[in-house]
Parts: structure tokens; sequence; C-alpha cells
């Protein structure tokens, strides 16, 4: 009886001690990737993961889906342990997270890939891996006349089928300044911008919490008309939801979305195999195609496909038929527009 | 003698309870007070101390309509779950008790399962393609999905349900109290059957009618993930302002005043529950 | 005895057994729901589905990321489970049968978790642990989860205990046993179910709670509840109806079991 009680403990021992691994020895082997939300999730998990792995032999990789700004304060909240190895962000955020010293600089001089960027693309403190661009995403089902302009969302007859994301997400954010300045106000004038949101209540369904929410809100039939991201639509589509994007004449927001190791990570050489792996011409033009059209900044990829049909035939043309906006005052008051939205938009 | 001093055979001595004590007092106690310590912090970096600026935050026109939107919340899906529990419990009673056992595993089954896969279960009830829409639609009451998703309603009857059983136990527990012969002994009396419930049951029943209702009103209240699924962006509770605080802007010292201020009044409302379970038991005994 | 059975009687029952059928079908309903969603063939939580296929399964058998944040829950229920078991036990047998003032303290502060907002307290908790320099882990976890899950252990002892013949004891006692050998062969024997039950809600507990482990978790020790909300939000697949139905089967089939070792339904009536 005496040595089935020593069994007994020995094998709770050996059990506990498997349950409380090593701080150290557990973060050391997970790359922690923090993508966004929905389709690109998605599109990482199936394209830029495998190469990853291929990559490294097979390191581990975690993907922790989540916006931009949450990310800034994961790792603000914990400095100098980050939970993230490498941060994807919009422009917004990427200006705070170098201003704040929340990243080191990525090794360009040892880079295959960094020189192939395009222009644009090439930063060293966080090299743009693709640009997002933002239309209008309606069912065609149920909107027979295609949508034309930002200023359809507000007919009465999309009574309590739009559906817009909150200010957290880039494409919140952006649509915000977009439609103010549709009303007469800028990036420094944002009330008629409010206003205008005010005005939408009425026809608003949801308010998602980000875009992957919002493209799961089309799915299920919930918002038939939404400001909305172009590869966004391209997964639904393969999905077989019935949705199409259209550019509105007053012309589509784009922005580059850039990637950075977190300073103070332990896991830095995975995290430059990583966006050595997200530069790669293979990597990006498999993103290209169909379903994920994610828009590349290696210049070796050549536009094709949906893209070029849809969006523009290549760089150059991106830059003439988009908007892009300014993001360094936007980022001054963005706090004060996320509080004020908040409180202002909600049923 | 010593007789009194020493522990009776079936009793245990009380410094058992101390590693739980200690790990309570070190583990639970002292982060509730560093809440208080923490919200007194003027600015998110936590470096300037003293300031009243966050309860002020929290109290204001926006903050208490938070609190009281979410106090009404419970007390809506209460009401609705006691009107169900209360006929469930009832007619459990008066059911053959072959059929018992079945209705007590009913209930238990969704207590035991995951809170999000209860409530996705929900999400493809209310869905504008799910079964309520279809049902409407087959009966030709409705020509297109109306909304229960995102809506008050909604939220509602999927938290009156996902906190069903912690109503309908106590009930059952309760109602199997009641002495058979009081009912016996009204209906002799000439009272009808409805009397008899309003005059006879639900007086004795008090007690666990207070006790579910307490359960399932505090369940309601920070049930943040039913809020967040079923209630959406749009509105805002307790549970999801303090996480968005917390998660999205990192404002410790606010979160820390939207916490407390959670606490106490989840408190004030057990008290009060206690105070009227003290009361019902009086007055189903008096 | 005459009933009358006036119109009022009738409605009266009928009202109120309409109502009980009502309930039961909702109680029932959400379960048998998200069983048949998860065979569909579509990608949208249409019901009834058009079609149907065993996919998502598939899906859930390659899905890594869901397996992983499993594996997590599961450990972390296991380690919050023993430690609940180990202080619960010790503090029930200290607790029950004393009347002093400080056992009546003691049961309040242990059973408080049980009433106050896990949330407000999952926050706090990463509050105070991110002050004193720990970083979120997995033994943050565990502290935060056992805090609120050792109560169901302590309440179920407690009933056992309290419905235990204390002529027993005595009897052993006078026959010349020691307290530990009373213990390990009279009370612990007959505790067993009552302990087991509370070890099963615990961990139950554990792997369903969301308000601890929404501030206490970081990617690294990601959680299932939280893992299939933020999931069921921004994905567009179905995967979580099948990680939901296989939920299903193994709570039902854990109760079934529990009902017939320790009698769980009685339990969960008490306290």
């Amino acid at each position: 009886m005496t040595s089935r009680r020593q069994l007994l403990q020995a094998s709770l021992t050996l059990g506990a001690l498997q349950l409380f691994p090593g701080m150290s020895h557990a973060q050391a082997k997970r790359l922690v990737f923090a993508t966004f939300t929905g389709s690109w999730e998605e599109a990482h998990r199936a394209v830029l993961v495998p190469a990853f792995k291929k990559a490294t032999n097979n390191a581990e990789i975690i993907l922790d889906p989540m916006l931009s700004v949450d990310q800034i304060a994961k790792v603000t909240a914990a400095r100098n342990n980050p939970p993230i190895d490498v941060m994807l962000h919009d422009p917004g955020p990427a200006l705070t997270a170098i201003d704040q010293g929340l990243v080191e600089n990525y090794p360009v001089a040892t880079s295959k890939n960094y020189k192939d960027l395009i222009a644009e693309a090439q930063e060293e403190m966080g090299p743009a891996i693709f640009f997002q661009v933002v239309g209008l995403t309606y069912n065609p089902d149920k909107i027979k006349t295609p949508p034309t302009s930002w200023k359809d969302l507000w007919k009465p007859e999309y009574k309590g089928r739009a559906g817009i994301t909150n200010l957290n997400s880039t494409l919140g954010t952006g649509f915000l300044v977009e439609i103010a300045k549709l009303f007469g106000g800028s990036e420094t004038n944002i009330e008629p911008g409010f206003k205008a949101l005010n005005d939408l209540k009425p026809n608003l369904a949801a308010v998602a919490a980000n875009p992957g929410a919002l493209a799961t809100l089309f799915q299920q039939g919930q918002v038939d008309i939404s400001p909305g991201n172009f590869n966004a639509i391209q997964i639904l589509k393969a999905r077989g939801v019935p949705v199409e994007f259209v550019i509105p004449k007053e012309g589509a927001i784009a922005f580059k979305t850039t990637i950075h190791i977190v300073k103070n990570s332990p896991n830095r050489e995975l995290a430059v195999a990583l966006i050595e792996a997200a530069m790669s011409p293979e990597v990006q033009t498999r993103l290209m195609q169909s379903p994920y059209l994610v828009v590349p900044t290696n210049s070796k990829v050549k536009m094709e496909g949906e893209i070029s049909k849809v969006l523009a035939k290549d760089q150059a043309d991106m830059k003439k038929r988009f908007v892009f906006q300014d993001w360094k005052k936007i980022n001054e008051q963005r706090a004060q527009w996320i509080e004020r939205f908040n409180r202002e938009i909600k049923l | 003698m010593s007789a009194t001093k020493r522990l009776p055979v079936t009793a245990y001595p009380l410094w058992l309870a101390s590693p739980l004590a200690f790990a309570m007092l070190l583990f639970f106690l002292t982060p509730l007070l560093m809440l208080g310590v923490v919200s007194f912090y003027s600015d998110t970096a936590m470096t300037q101390w003293g300031s009243f600026a966050n309860w002020a935050k929290t109290l204001d026109g926006f903050g208490l309509t938070v609190l009281l939107d979410t106090l009404w919340l419970g007390v809506q899906v209460t009401a609705l779950s006691l009107v169900l529990g209360f006929a469930l419990a009832w007619s459990f009673l008066k059911m053959p008790a072959r059929l018992q056992p079945l209705i007590i595993f009913i209930v238990m089954l969704p207590l035991l399962t995951s809170v999000v896969v209860r409530t996705f279960a929900w999400i493809v009830i209310l869905g504008r393609q799910g079964i309520v829409n279809h049902f409407l639609m087959d009966l030709g009451l409705i020509e297109t999905p109306i909304k229960l998703l995102y809506t008050r309603l909604g939220l509602v009857v999927t938290l009156a349900n996902v906190q069903l059983p912690l109503m309908v136990l106590p009930l059952i527990t309760a109602l199997q109290r009641i002495d058979m012969n009081l009912t016996d002994a009204s209906a002799s009396l000439g009272a009808s059957e409805w009397q008899t419930f309003k005059k006879i049951t639900v007086p004795l029943a008090l007690p666990g009618v207070i006790a579910g209702c307490l359960l399932t009103f505090s369940a309601a209240i920070t049930a943040f993930i039913s809020q967040s699924l079923i209630g959406g962006g749009q509105m805002l509770f307790m549970p999801m302002y303090l996480y968005q605080q917390v998660s999205a802007l990192s404002n410790f010292p606010f979160a820390a005043a939207i916490s407390l201020t959670f606490l106490v009044t989840v408190i004030l409302c057990v008290s009060v529950f206690n105070m009227l379970g003290r009361l019902s038991r009086g007055y189903a005994n008096g | 005895m005459a009933h009358q059975k006036d119109l009022s009687t009738i409605l009266f029952r009928g009202t109120l057994g309409c109502l009980a059928v009502l309930t039961v079908v909702l109680l029932i309903a959400p379960t048998a729901v998200v069983l048949i969603v998860s065979f569909t063939d579509g990608y949208s939580l249409k019901f009834p589905p058009v079609s149907y296929s065993t996919r998502w399964y598939v899906e859930l058998w390659n899905a890594s990321h869901l397996h992983f944040a499993a594996m997590n829950s599961i450990k972390v229920g296991l380690a919050t489970t023993l430690l609940s078991v180990v202080f619960g036990v010790l503090a029930s047998l200290a607790i029950v049968g004393s009347k002093s003032r400080w056992a009546r303290a003691l049961d309040s502060l242990f059973m408080s978790p049980l009433v106050l907002p896990a949330l407000a307290f999952g926050f706090a908790a990463l509050m105070t642990f991110s002050a004193v320099g720990w970083s979120v882990s997995i033994t943050t976890l565990i502290i935060g989860h056992t805090a609120v899950c050792v109560p169901y252990v302590i309440r179920t002892t407690s009933a056992a205990l309290a419905q235990m013949d204390p002529a027993l004891l005595e009897s052993s006692a006078s026959l010349g046993a020691s307290r530990w050998y009373s213990f390990r062969f009279v009370t612990l024997p007959l505790i067993r179910p009552g302990v087991m039950a509370g070890a099963f809600i615990a961990f139950m507990s554990s792997f369903d709670n969301v308000p601890v482990s929404l501030f206490l978790r970081d990617a690294r020790t990601d959680m299932l509840p939280i893992r299939m909300w933020q999931d069921l939000e921004g994905k567009l697949d179905v995967t979580i109806a099948a990680l939901s139905g296989v939920i299903i089967i193994f709570t039902l089939i854990m109760m079934i079991v529990m009902e017939r070792v320790a009698g769980l339904s009685r339990r969960l009536r008490q306290g």
C-alpha cells in the first residue's frame, strides 16, 4: 500500500511539473504573430504560415488576430515581456508604435526581399507587405442597383440594413474621415462626420467590433451594405455569399499595412524569417490570387487577375485612383473620437 | 475539565482552513484592494495618484446610464426567467415520477455546457436565416426576416434561457418542501387552484424564488459573452465597458473604478436579495 | 377530496402546463440546434441546413489552433481542479460543524467568488500580477481559476460532511482510531461522491470560464471559450459548430457518468 501511495505521489508531482512549464522555455519556442481578424487571418494561415514553416524547419507559430490598436495596447502594457513577437499595423497605429519605441528596425542589409519592395513600401522600422483598399460592399441579391457613392448608405431604402465597424479599426476610422470630408470637413474637422453617422443610425443594422465580424454579418444576412475591404469580399464570394465590391465615385480609401518586429521579443530570428516570407514574391503572388486578393508590395509581383481588373493595373495606377489619408493628424485625435463614438453611436 | 477546550472527535481543527485562507487573502482580497488603490490614479501610465477623476467619469451621465441599463437588463431577464421557471418547477412536481429525472437532466445539461456554445445556439435561432424567422415566414406571418439579433428583446430572451437552470433548480427545491397537506387543506376548504397557488404556494415558495432570482440576476448582469454576441456593438453594458477599457484602451485606473462600481453594485443587490430572503422566510413561516 | 374542475382551474393548469412545455423546449432547443447545424454542408448558420455533411468535423480535426486552445483549457482545468480539491476539502473539514465566528467568516470569504462578478476579479488579478511584475502565464491563469472554482468543491464537500452521521466518527473514535485514521477510512469514503461531484463541477467551471480567462490569458495561453468567442465573431466558417457539438457530447457523457458515480443532480441542488 505504501508503494502505491508513493507511485501516486510521484506521478502527481510529475504531472504537476508538466503543468507549470518554465515561462521562458515556452516563450522562446513559439512565435506569436498578431495579424488582423477575418480574411487576413485566413489568408495568412493558409499561405504565410506554411511558407514560414518551410523556411524555418517547422518552427511553431501562433496567430493572434486582433486590431492594430489592440496590438499597441497589449505591447505597451507589457513592454519588457511582450506577448506578441510580430505586429501588423495600419498607418495610424504604425506611427504610434514607432514613436513610442515599441518596435525594432528590420535588418534590411541582410534581407533578400526588402530591396524588391516598391519605394513606398520600404520602411526600415517596418516594411509594408500589402495595401488595403476600402470601398462599398453590398449584397447584389438584395440590392439590385449597385451603389455608386458613399452617400448611398444614407438612402431610406436601406433602413436597418447597413453595417459599419466601430472606430477601433482603421476601416471604421478611415470611413469616418471620408464622410467628414464628404460633408465639408477634414481630418482636423471631424464634426460633419459624426453628424453624418448620427443621421445614419436609422439605417444601421449593426456596429461590428472589427472587419472580420462585419464580414460574418454579411454572411449571415444581417447586413446588406457597408464600407468594406476589397479582399474580404473575395473570401466571402468563394464561400458562396452574394457580395460585390464597388469603388465609390469619391474614390476608394487605400492604406499601406506594415509589419514590425516587437522590441524585446525573445524570438527575433523567427520574427525576421516570418517577415522575409511575407515580403517574398512567392507568398505575395499567392496572396494576390483568388480568393485572397491581397494587393502586393513586391515589385517582382505583377498585378493580375481580379485586382488589375477591379482596382488598378499596377501600383502607379493605384496611386492615381485612390485616396490616402493623413494619419499623423488622425492619430492626434483618434482616442477622443473613439470615446465619442462609443458614447454617441448606440441604438 | 479540558473537554470543553478539546475539539469533539467529529470536528476538525480550524487551522486546516488556513492554506486556503492565506491563498484567498493573497490572490483574492489583495487584488480587490488593488482595485481601490489604482482607481485613484489620474492617468493611464499611473504616475499621478490621488485624483477622483475616474470616479467622476464612472458615475457621470454616460457611466450611470450603462450601469442602470445593465441592472435593468438583469431585472428583465430575471422576470422572464421567473415566469418560465416557475411554470416548469410547478409542473415538475405534478409530473409522474418516471419523467422527473429526465427533466432534471434537461435542466442540468445547459448548466454544465459552455456558455459560448449555448449563446452560439441562440445566434442560430435568432439570426436572419435562423429558426424563428424561418418559422414565422413558413407560417406566412412575415414577408422578410425580422431583426432579432442585436435587439433588446433577443438579448433578454437569450439570457433568460441561458440562465434558466439557475432559476429552476432552487424553485424545484423550494416547491418540494411545501407541505402537501397545506395545499390539500386549501382545496378542501373550497379554494380554486389559482387561489391556492396565490395564497399558499407562492408565499411558501418565496425563499426559493428569491434564491433563484438572486442567482439569475447576478448571472445575467455579468454575462459578458451573451451580451456581446447577441447584444452586439451598440448595446453597452458594464462587462463590455470594463473589458474595452482594459483591452483596447489600457486605461487601468478607469477600468478599476468601473470594476469597483460594478462590485459594489452587485454586493448591494445581493444584500437586498438576502434581506428579502430573510423577510420571506419569516413571511412563509408566520 | 373534491376538486372543482371549474374554468379557472383548467385555465390555470393549462397556462402553467403550456409554459412548462415551452420552457422544456427552450431548454432542449439550443443543444439540439447546435448539434444539427454542426452537420451543415454550407458556410452559413441557416437552419435547417440546406445539405448535410461532416466536413466541419473534418475541419475541426485539422484546426490546430483550436486544439491548442483546448489543450490549454484542459491543462488549466486539471490543475485548478487538483488545487481546488486539496484546498477545498481541507477548508470544508475545518468549517463544517464548527460553531465559531471565525468559521462563519471564513465560509463567507471562501464562497464570495461565487457571488462577486468574476469579471471584476479577473481584471483585478491581472492588475495585481502586473504590479508585482509577474507576467501573464499558465500559472497566473491557474491561480485565478482556482479562486473562482474552489467554492464549488467546498459547497458539495460541506454538504456531504453535514449529512454524515456523527455517530460513525464517534464510534470509530471510541474503538480507538486516531483522527487521521478515521478520516481516511470513515470520512473520506463517505464524502468521496460529494468531493467528486464538486471536482467535476469545478473542472467544468474552469473549462468554461470566460471572465477570468479574458484577462489572464495571452496568445500562448489561449483558452478555448475565448478562442471560440473570437472565432464566432470574426470568422466565416462553421468549425465552431462542430466544436460545440463535440463539447456537448462530452458534457453529456460526463454528466451521465457523474450521475451514476456521485449522484450529481442531487448535489447540484444543494447549497
